[in-house]
């Protein structure tokens, strides 16, 4: 990685973000060409690889962390995003990017992920959306079509309405809210760059096609269109998600706000602590 | 910064281009080594040798550019389609796919490098561009034809090629 | 203790004051406690409320004493009823003899039976008339001068503490407390006291007050804690309290988390960044951070989780103590997870346990659990500082050299050096899967098996030196206890030998891993033991004996809350035990 044209164009270097274990994912994963657009989005910020953290979940593209050579977390199933928050408020001279599935964050985590909406701790969160439970053999996530009827587990389909991550993210005060598709990667790598750069809780839901329990899902790439036009207005925000049918693509919104900061006060030492114990007469 | 005007940005495209070809095929080989399709992911990692030497080459022609390449982000390269043209799509492997499904992902991806620069050396009104442009369609011409006569080597698969006969598994 | 009620003058007694409907007992009770505590004495307050959030009927149990003390003792020498609604309720605990002074209003209900039965001299004084002395007097202070007289604490002592503890509230409210406190003194100067406190003891400097709670988040930021996230549950939410207001002044922070699955995590992310980190909780909350730390065990991400316990299971008894969270503190995980467990034995302890479990955490690379709990957290006392130890939070971290670096690698001590984002050469993804060295997830029996003898190996080898128990005494007659029961077990044992017994007491600090050649070396002279733990179904004792043989003679005083174990209790349960032996 020597020559003066890998040294000029910088995403050259995206391969030194890419770790040599080979992903357990099925060829054809959507979430390879996340992996590539992520791993590109390193390179572009130029980040230096330790000091990026990937905090993640469990399933298919919570595997993430180990396929790149940055820090990271493979945790319990839906905690990324704590596991995340604390890392970063503790250590806010890191990157810190919390990434996982459509089950990992919206079902068993979606307590988080409404919770980290509106903390907005300085993280970034790429969600691959591919409404199926991958590693447990293709059951129905929370943002599975309700007539979806391929699953052992809900023969007869789920009988719910999907989930509406962007609505929900708007709803709880994400300050940076985009939707990206993994078969494009060079313009996934460009939101996630503003997601990484943003100061903020960044939220990315990335549809990320399961080419095993999902093929009808390499379909997407038809249906998926750019559109959303970055706005502070939570109205025309909203507007907008009432006009979408889950492909727009873009960044939906993005209005920085105060993010969350601990409680800081003038330091004393823990002697001083200790005095405001004794006993005085 | 269009290839189709600029120097510098036509010889960051084709060293990308190689570049990003390359990347996708050892990741191809890789995901064949995770299924134990041994015969493609050999194809696969063959193919990405070749496209390494291909970026050393593109990368010997960039070098001799004394005005230096731009620094281009992923998203600013201006690629016909979502990636460069010569990357294996994703969404054409299957991890049963044959060494006749691997060598049409390959062809494919020949082809779209080949229409990427014949398309520029058609429109770019700069003649320096368009003398490489010509050099390296004919280049890829060379790898399209290469790979047509491969794959006539192949039978192509009967209809049930992907027959499942080993379900999926569940793994966490 | 109150050997000899007849004494006039004392260096200790017991005294409690129950109201309800907002009379301000607490508040009461903490201002005696402070004010003898200014007079020089130790003490202790511990307090017993109903279920309601506001109005509730409340008692403040108050110990005097010109010694050390931390255990409440088995009955009173005096009880002031403000009001007597649903008083009942204390009826086991406010225990009251012939020997003992109840003061109560005569307009505020009816005399309980409980009080009528026992024995205890009833005076009457009209707290809620004597209010309409002075504008904005407050029966709680007025019981707080008729207390402090009939003790014999110094009034200026008094004043000095109801003035502080009133300093923000402005001088009208602070001359009307004062003016309470006089028509106290003033309705006190015709009654004889129970008993007095004798002349101010030698002083003793400095002296804390402090409560166990308070002492837990002294221990964690001592042992360098400088992360907390938590979510609010009773009775721990004092320590998270006390760490928001503490840890931004040594540069630390809280996160207030949107629940325990939250707060354990995000403490596992900030202990992978390298900073030490603490939640606490009690049962409910403890029961949800399980499955975490697991994780913290294969990842090797040191945590310190402190439990307040309650009484369980479920929703339990939120505001009463209980141990009965031993068994999921050692066994709540699936898998093999051996872990880090220790307990306090007493509030300044919570200090220093929770600086040791900091320490060790941090030293082990492993979660460590303490198992504190209501009846030390909540009460407030009067004690000598808790000794300044040098244990702080000391990992092992790679270092410069990290060509090559294995986060897992087979270390010959168990411990592996870990390394923390920001280092070059170090990146690695910390995993709950079984892994390589290489921290690469790996399904392999002996990959699996390597690592879990390292881990075993890394408590095994530690030297973990004479703290894991505190043990004092000899003979061949015993107590062995843990954690809050320890208190009124120390008092019991200092009973049964001014009664002329030989007899030790062990209280075992680090429940897990447990020194088992050290406490059968410690139980070698032991004939009779009596095992105390507050818990029904006697997890100690069943804990004690999947490790070692107990002595054939071995009694078991298991009881579940929320009455706490008394002294008296105990010397019962050692009375039965030498009794059958003589028989």
């Amino acid at each position: 990685m020597n020559s003066a044209v890998e040294q000029q164009i910088r995403i050259l270097g995206h391969k030194d973000f890419k770790s040599d274990y080979k992903p357990v994912w099925c060829a054809g994963c959507g979430d390879f060409g996340v992996l590539n657009a992520l791993t590109k989005a390193m390179a572009a910020l130029e980040l230096s690889p330790e000091n990026v953290a990937m905090i993640a979940g469990i399933g298919c593209s919570s595997r993430i962390p180990a396929y790149t050579t940055v820090y990271g977390f493979h945790g319990v199933h839906g905690r990324a995003l704590p596991l995340a928050a604390g890392l970063a408020v503790s250590r806010p001279d890191l990157t810190v990017i919390a990434t996982g599935g459509d089950g990992d964050g919206f079902s068993i985590g979606g307590n988080h992920f409404l919770h980290a909406c509106r903390r907005n701790v300085n993280m970034t969160y790429l969600v691959m959306d591919n409404s199926v439970y991958g590693m447990t053999k293709g059951q129905a996530s929370p943002t599975t079509e309700c007539d979806w009827t391929g699953s052992k587990l809900s023969p007869q389909g789920t009988h719910q309405p999907p989930l509406q991550p962007l609505e929900l993210a708007l709803a709880a005060r994400a300050p940076f809210i985009a939707r990206a598709f993994s078969n494009s990667p060079n313009e996934l790598a460009r939101i996630m760059t503003e997601a990484i750069a943003f100061e903020g809780f960044a939220f990315v839901q990335i549809l990320s096609p399961c080419i095993t329990f999902r093929p009808e899902q390499l379909g997407w790439k038809k249906r998926v269109h750019d559109g959303f036009e970055p706005t502070d207005d939570r109205a025309a925000a909203f507007a907008a998600l009432a006009e979408d049918e889950g492909f727009t693509t873009g960044i939906l919104y993005r209005a920085p706000r105060p993010r969350f900061a601990p409680d800081r006060r003038e330091p004393v030492d823990i002697g001083a602590i200790e005095k405001r114990f004794e006993v005085r007469s | 910064m269009s290839p189709l005007t600029d120097l510098g940005s036509f010889l960051a495209h084709a060293v990308v281009l190689e570049d990003e070809a390359a990347t996708r095929y050892r990741e191809l080989a890789d995901a064949m080594a995770v299924h134990n399709n041994p015969d493609v992911e050999a194809l696969f990692r063959k193919m990405s040798e070749y496209s390494d030497m291909h970026r050393a080459d593109a990368i010997e022609h960039a070098e001799q550019h004394a005005g230096g390449l731009p620094d281009l982000k992923p998203w600013e390269f201006e690629w016909p389609g979502d990636e460069s043209p010569e990357s294996g799509r994703l969404e054409s492997t299957h991890y049963l796919m044959t060494p006749y499904h691997a060598l049409e992902l390959a062809l494919e991806a020949e082809e779209g490098a080949f229409a990427f620069y014949s398309s520029i050396a058609g429109q770019t009104g700069d003649p320096a561009i368009r003398e490489l442009a010509e050099e390296f369609s004919a280049e890829e011409k060379q790898h399209v034809e290469a790979l047509k006569k491969w794959i006539a080597q192949y039978p192509e698969p009967p209809e049930n090629w992907d027959d499942d006969l080993d379900p999926p598994v569940p793994v966490d | 203790m109150s050997e000899n009620p007849d004494n006039q003058s004392t260096s200790e007694l017991s005294l409690a004051l129950v109201g309800s409907g907002g009379a301000g007992v607490m508040t009461a009770g903490q201002t005696l406690l402070d004010a003898a505590a200014a007079s020089d004495y130790y003490g202790l307050m511990t307090r017993a409320t109903g279920p309601q959030i506001r109005g509730g009927e409340a008692a403040a149990i108050l110990r005097l004493s010109a010694r050390p003390v931390e255990c409440q003792d088995d009955r009173l020498d005096l009880l002031v009823a403000i009001d007597w609604n649903k008083a009942e309720r204390f009826a086991d605990e406010l225990i009251v003899d012939d020997n003992s002074l109840v003061v109560a209003d005569p307009g505020q209900g009816e005399v309980p039976a409980w009080i009528t039965d026992s024995g205890a001299r009833l005076v009457e004084v009209p707290f809620d008339a004597l209010t309409r002395e002075f504008r904005g007097a407050r029966t709680n202070t007025i019981a707080v001068g008729l207390v402090a007289q009939l003790i014999g604490l110094e009034g200026r002592d008094v004043d000095a503490t109801v003035r502080r503890i009133l300093e923000s509230k402005g001088a009208k409210l602070i001359e009307a407390a004062l003016a309470g406190l006089e028509l106290g003194r003033t309705a006190a100067a015709d009654l004889a006291g129970p008993k007095r406190l004798e002349r101010r003891p030698e002083p003793v400097e400095p002296r804390w007050l402090i409560t166990g709670n308070e002492a837990a988040g002294l221990g964690a930021v001592r042992g360098g804690v400088r992360f907390c996230a938590a979510y609010p549950i009773t009775p721990s939410t004092e320590i998270q309290e006390w760490l928001a207001a503490h840890l931004p002044e040594l540069g630390g922070s809280l996160v207030q988390a949107e629940d325990e699955l939250a707060s354990i995590n995000m403490c596992l992310g900030a202990s992978f960044g390298g900073t030490p980190a603490i939640t606490a909780t009690s049962g409910p909350g403890f029961s949800l951070m399980v499955e975490a730390l697991g994780l913290a065990t294969q990842a090797e991400i040191p945590v310190v989780v402190v439990d307040v316990m309650r009484g369980g299971p479920s929703t339990g008894i939120p505001t009463r103590s209980e141990q009965s969270d031993l068994d999921i503190a050692v066994h709540g995980a699936h898998g093999d997870a051996p872990r880090l467990v220790l307990a306090p034995n007493s509030i300044g302890d919570c200090v220093t346990t929770t600086q040791w479990a900091v320490h060790l955490a941090e030293a082990l690379q492993s979660p460590a659990v303490v198992l504190s709990d209501q009846r030390l957290g909540q009460a407030r006392a009067a004690i000598a500082p808790p000794p300044s130890r040098d244990w702080h939070a000391q990992r092992k971290l790679a270092g410069n050299d990290t060509a090559d670096y294995r986060r897992f690698t087979d270390a010959e001590d168990g411990v592996s050096p870990m390394a923390l984002p920001g280092m070059p050469g170090g990146e690695y993804t910390a995993t709950g899967l079984s892994h390589m060295e290489s921290a690469r997830p790996s399904a392999s029996g002996m990959d699996h098996r390597r690592q879990l003898d390292k881990r075993r190996r890394k408590f095994a080898q530690f030297d973990f030196g004479k703290h894991w128990a505190d043990i004092d005494g000899d003979g061949d007659l015993w107590v062995l206890t843990w954690g809050s029961t320890t208190l009124p077990a120390r008092e019991a044992v200092a009973r049964m030998r001014d009664r002329g017994h030989a007899i030790g007491l062990i209280s075992i600090r680090l429940l897990s891993p447990l020194d088992t050649e050290a406490l059968t070396e410690a139980l070698r002279s032991c004939r009779r033991l009596l095992v105390v733990e507050q818990s029904h179904g006697g997890q100690f004792h069943r804990y004690l004996r999947s490790h070692i043989e107990l002595p054939a003679d071995t009694h078991l005083l298991a009881r579940p809350g929320p009455l706490n174990i008394t002294p008296g209790d105990i010397v019962s349960g050692l009375e039965e035990l030498t009794l059958e032996d003589a028989a």
